[in-house]
């Protein structure tokens, strides 16, 4: 064995080298996260000077010059980027390299430096003490976990609920949720519906789910929530819907049954039960019908309602005295009446809340439909005095948020689309068409283009929002953080019809009775067709037809296509002002004072 | 491909010319099944003569050379246990890390590894349409087997990530002991979720975040890079890091060689009780004497390990519901019922508002499991069936992963209740990597 001095001389060295190894490896630890993060942010391809160029070669594009350019330009980018890349990796490989020299010195060191192990200080552990400190904190830990887990899961339960985690049926139900539901004994309750030909209901999504507050998309796709149909924009996806009868022979017709009360609301449908409301001067009432057999299963007065005023309020003999319709979330059914009477019901008839909004002053009429988004019950209110949409707690009534709204009195209706992954609540009073969050009622956008006494509501397709009023225009509206108007026409305008859309073609019906359909994108007119007789139902649009019923009760069939083509008329023997509502197979229609279920 | 062992019927003889047929058509097969896969779609060929870049990291491995990887195992194994049990010497097993981390880590890419093959050998428990290679079950099974017999010898050099970690503990720190009791749950819950996730198909989690494959491969997202450097950089107070408080293999090999007969001793003959070991040791796997007596009395040891035993039931129930209620945040890691969300979503159903058109969808750019679920033909309720049955895997899955977190923090307690009466320092045979340091700092040479 030599001396110690050589090895002293050897460590010296090692430390050296370790200590340069180390330097060396920080500036190229430093000189690699700078050189990554430059490549990450780096996009060649869309570099703004290459965007400018490829602007000017578009406007000129015989500009060989320019083209040759913009490839060089190219290249050097493609250059860089490949060169950065090139240098994050080598820069890798010298990494490993130095830290590879590192750590060798430093074992190298410790291995010369390795010196007799001496007896240690102090006192021997204390094996006992240690042990029963580890034991309970082995206690505290656990518990602390399991806290923890239940804490996630339920911020994690919350999440999805927020997230579609209502999605409970069978077939398009969320999946988190659904197989919970499964997994912890299946409280699923399938309702099934005692004659699926006439209530049309897919079995799979006939599920009613008690623990929840509102149901899935599917079930409220299955049915027919409020005024024109899921959404409130016109569009049906049942099947099988009749093309011909007549109401006064009784052709197709299931059944009839006469409504007790008047009132220009439409029907809605929950599984097997259709719910109308009807009023006079004297009473207000709420019906609910068997879907099925046409019988009324039950009758709900609206009285005895807090701050109700006493006096009935002026109304006009077209908009009456039950004129919005009502809204459902299979859970209750909403009732509103032009005196502001606000009623809530159970499936069964029961009161569960009831209101006044304070009677509204309005010249026609307060007509203005209800609609529900999830559990909150929406109310479009634009009174003269104070207008307002409100969100209500369907459970308690309570308001759970107010907006006020600088716009004139409105007969429209609200509607509710899905406008990329947002739900928007789409509002047309005069002056504007305005969006909002139908959870905190935040106005989101809107746009000045609409005035009068706005009776029509909005349709919707492919991100489009049309609005429409009679002595104001026709505007399609392109929707977006900072909405546009598309196009405008306003040679074709309703006052109380609402259009339709769908992605290629909005057709309107104006109350006179002409039919126009236009193209939905660039507002190309490409037909009108005059009926003869005015039109106050809003046309729905159900499997690529148009349904148009006229104030004398004759249904319009017609295909939603390019050119105008009539499928069918079909007489109810009676007039209408109501929109209809479908289910599988069948098309509910309340005339002036029968309600009819066509169909087989 | 299922593969199906012919087995002759009993009493009936098989024809030794027939036997000898299928063996030779069965091993040709086998051998040249890798070679004879053509590409459905072929790449695409350059005039540039641009090279393809490799889709797999590593690249797909003959049969016959990823048993090469199991005889080398087998052999690293045999040498390693030998230099720890016999030679006992710390500078052969280094110099045996040292190949471990070149052949194993570098050259063959940290893949197949023992601690991955956990969800291998999972999903195969589970999934019976999953064929796991022999040689994958081959690099599971053998190390434990090594350790139920002569100790962690498998950690000692031949696992490459215990190799790496081992070469920076340059100053190693001992950590209190209630830091070490927490962070010694860390594995058993790691464990517990890599099999969960396995088994249900959803994901590999120990290789997705496999903090040095990154290395090996010089090649992995900034973010591992990161984590494998404050890995490192931290292993270099406190020894191998993930070994101790991540590696769910380890929680396998720490039971397994609990049962070793020939485990590494510090004293290759009596200890002389001179404390020098005590400290030696950077993993705190050297169990001092106890002589003295528990200052808990006999009764009330026994009153607590009865009301543990009533108690290990009700333990591990809670445990497991509370790993059911979780079954949505692990289900959201499957890409099945991520699917399912984004369909969802994209059809407007992402909320229970009621706004019916679908037409919002078109407002974003579809990513490319939309795009790959619309090109497939499947329907809605397909993916969304497919969903529900994974959700619904996880919630059992839930109960399973939490009743084992329960019942492994129980048994922990009830381990800490026993007595316990030796004289000499030992290793704990569970937690020690059988490294040999604390060898060099015994007196006591045979």
């Amino acid at each position: 064995m030599k001396t110690g001095k050589p090895s002293l001389n050897t460590i010296k060295l090692l430390e050296n080298i370790s200590l340069g190894s180390a330097v060396f490896a920080v500036v190229l630890c430093v000189l690699i996260i700078v050189n990554f993060l430059q490549v990450r942010r780096a996009d060649p391809l869309n570099s703004p000077a290459m965007t400018v160029l490829i602007e000017k070669l578009q406007n000129d594009p015989a500009n060989d010059q320019l083209r040759q350019e913009i490839r060089t330009l190219d290249l050097l980018a493609r250059k860089a980027f490949f060169t950065a890349q090139w240098q994050v990796r080598t820069g890798g490989y010298l990494l490993f390299i130095s830290i590879l020299v590192l750590v060798s010195c430093i074992k190298a060191i410790e291995l010369i430096r390795s010196k007799l192990p001496e007896e240690p200080a102090g006192k021997p552990v204390m094996f006992w003490e240690t042990r029963i400190l580890k034991r309970n904190w082995l206690v505290y830990s656990g518990i602390a976990l399991v806290v923890l887990t239940l804490l996630l899961a339920w911020l994690t339960h919350n999440d999805l609920g927020n997230a579609g985690g209502r999605e409970q049926g069978a077939g398009n139900r969320e999946p988190g949720t659904v197989n919970r539901e499964s997994g912890s004994g299946s409280r699923d309750t399938a309702t099934t519906s005692p004659d699926s030909r006439v209530t049309g209901h897919d079995s799979s999504s006939s599920i009613l789910h008690p623990a929840s507050d509102y149901p899935n998309m599917q079930e409220v796709k299955n049915n027919f929530p409020c005024f024109r149909g899921p959404g409130s924009i016109g569009v049906s996806e049942r099947t099988g819907i009749p093309t011909s009868w007549d109401g006064t022979s009784g052709k197709n017709v299931r059944w009839k049954t006469v409504i007790p009360l008047p009132g220009y609301n439409s029907p809605l449908i929950w599984n097997d039960k259709l719910f109308l409301s009807g009023a006079s001067e004297s009473k207000r009432e709420v019906y609910c019908i068997d879907a099925v057999s046409g019988k009324i299963l039950w009758t709900s007065a609206v009285d005895k309602i807090p701050g109700s005023p006493s006096q009935v309020p002026g109304v006009s003999k077209e908009t009456g005295l039950a004129a919005p319709s009502l809204a459902t979330e299979g859970r209750r059914v909403y009732a509103i009446f032009a005196n502001g009477d606000l009623i809530a019901l159970d499936m069964d008839g029961k009161k569960v809340w009831a209101k006044n909004l304070g009677m509204p002053a309005n010249h026609y009429g307060h007509s203005s439909s209800l609609i529900m988004y999830r559990d909150i019950l929406i109310v479009q209110y634009d009174q003269r005095s104070g207008p307002a949409v409100m969100g209500l707690s369907g459970k308690t009534g309570e308001q759970l948020w107010k907006t006020p709204r600088n716009v004139k009195i409105s007969w429209a209706s609200p509607s509710l689309v899905t406008i990329g992954k947002r739900i928007e609540l789409l509002l047309a009073a005069e002056p504007c068409v305005a969006s909002y969050d139908p959870l905190t009622g935040k106005e989101l956008w809107k746009l000045d283009c609409i005035s009068g006494e706005v009776g029509p509501s909005l349709a919707y397709a492919n991100l489009i929002v049309f609005s429409v009023n009679e002595y104001s225009t026709l505007s399609a509206i392109r929707t977006g953080e900072n909405p546009k108007v598309l196009w405008e026409n306003n040679e074709f305008l309703s006052d109380v019809p609402s259009p339709v859309a769908n992605d290629d073609f909005l057709f309107l019906v104006t109350s006179y009775g002409t039919a126009v359909c236009y193209d939905a994108t660039v507002g190309t007119k490409y037909w009108e067709h005059d009926f003869g007789t005015p039109v106050y139902s809003s046309p729905m649009l159900a499997e690529g037809k148009i349904y148009i019923m006229d104030k004398k009760g004759l249904m319009h069939i017609i295909k939603a296509g390019k050119e105008f083509s009539q499928i069918s008329q079909c007489p109810l023997g009676e007039g209408s002002f109501c929109t209809p509502a479908f289910t599988n197979g069948h098309i509910f229609l309340r005339g002036d004072k029968n309600l009819y279920c066509i169909g087989k | 491909m299922r593969r199906i062992k012919s087995i002759p019927a009993k009493g009936l003889k098989t024809p030794a010319g027939t036997t000898a047929r299928t063996f030779i058509l069965t091993f040709f097969s086998v051998l040249f099944s890798t070679a004879m896969a053509v590409r459905r779609f072929p790449k695409p060929e350059f005039e540039t003569n641009y090279i393809q870049p490799s889709t797999q990291i590593p690249v797909p491995r003959a049969e016959l050379l990823a048993y090469l990887d199991v005889f080398v195992l087998l052999v690293s194994l045999s040498i390693v246990t030998w230099l720890i049990l016999k030679k006992r010497s710390r500078l052969w097993v280094f110099a045996m890390s040292v190949f471990s981390l070149a052949y194993f880590g570098f050259y063959r890419e940290g893949c197949v590894c023992s601690i991955g093959a956990i969800q291998n050998v999972s999903l195969a428990l589970f999934d019976n349409t999953f064929v796991l290679p022999l040689s994958v079950l081959l690099f599971f099974i053998l190390p434990l087997v090594f350790t139920a017999f002569f100790g962690r010898t498998f950690c000692a050099a031949v696992c490459p990530f215990g190799a790496m970690q081992d070469f920076f503990a340059f100053k190693p720190q001992a950590l209190s002991s209630r830091l070490n009791t927490v962070l010694g749950i860390l594995p058993y819950l790691y464990l517990g979720l890599a099999v969960l996730f396995a088994a249900t198909g959803t994901d590999f989690i120990i290789c997705r975040y496999d903090p040095f494959v990154g290395i090996f491969r010089f090649n992995a997202s900034f973010g591992m890079f990161l984590f494998s450097g404050i890995l490192l950089l931290s292993g270099v107070f406190i020894a191998r890091p993930y070994c101790r408080f991540l590696c769910p293999y380890g929680v396998l090999l720490n039971w397994t060689s609990r049962f070793s007969r020939r485990h590494l001793t510090i004293t290759p003959k009596e200890c002389i009780q001179c404390r020098l070991c005590e400290h030696s040791c950077p993993y705190d796997a050297i169990e001092v004497p106890v002589t003295s007596k528990s200052p808990e009395s006999r009764p009330v040891r026994v009153r607590k390990m009865m009301i543990l035993t009533v108690f290990v039931p009700f333990i591990v129930l809670v445990f497991g519901y509370a790993g059911s209620r979780m079954q949505d945040t692990l289900a959201g890691v499957d890409s099945r019922v991520k699917l399912a969300k984004e369909v969802m979503a994209l059809s407007g159903k992402q909320d229970a508002g009621y706004g019916m058109q679908d037409a919002g969808y078109k407002m974003q750019d579809d990513s490319y499991e939309i795009k790959a679920y619309k090109a497939s033909g499947k329907t809605e309720s397909q993916v969304y069936s497919e969903a529900s049955a994974v959700v619904k895997k996880f919630y059992i899955g839930g109960w399973l992963f939490g009743g084992f977190i329960g019942l492994a923090i129980a048994l922990m307690i009830g381990g800490r209740i026993m007595p316990v009466y030796r004289t000499d320092y030992v290793t704990s045979k569970g937690r020690c990597f059988s490294c040999l340091r604390c060898v060099d700092y015994c007196p006591v040479k045979s």
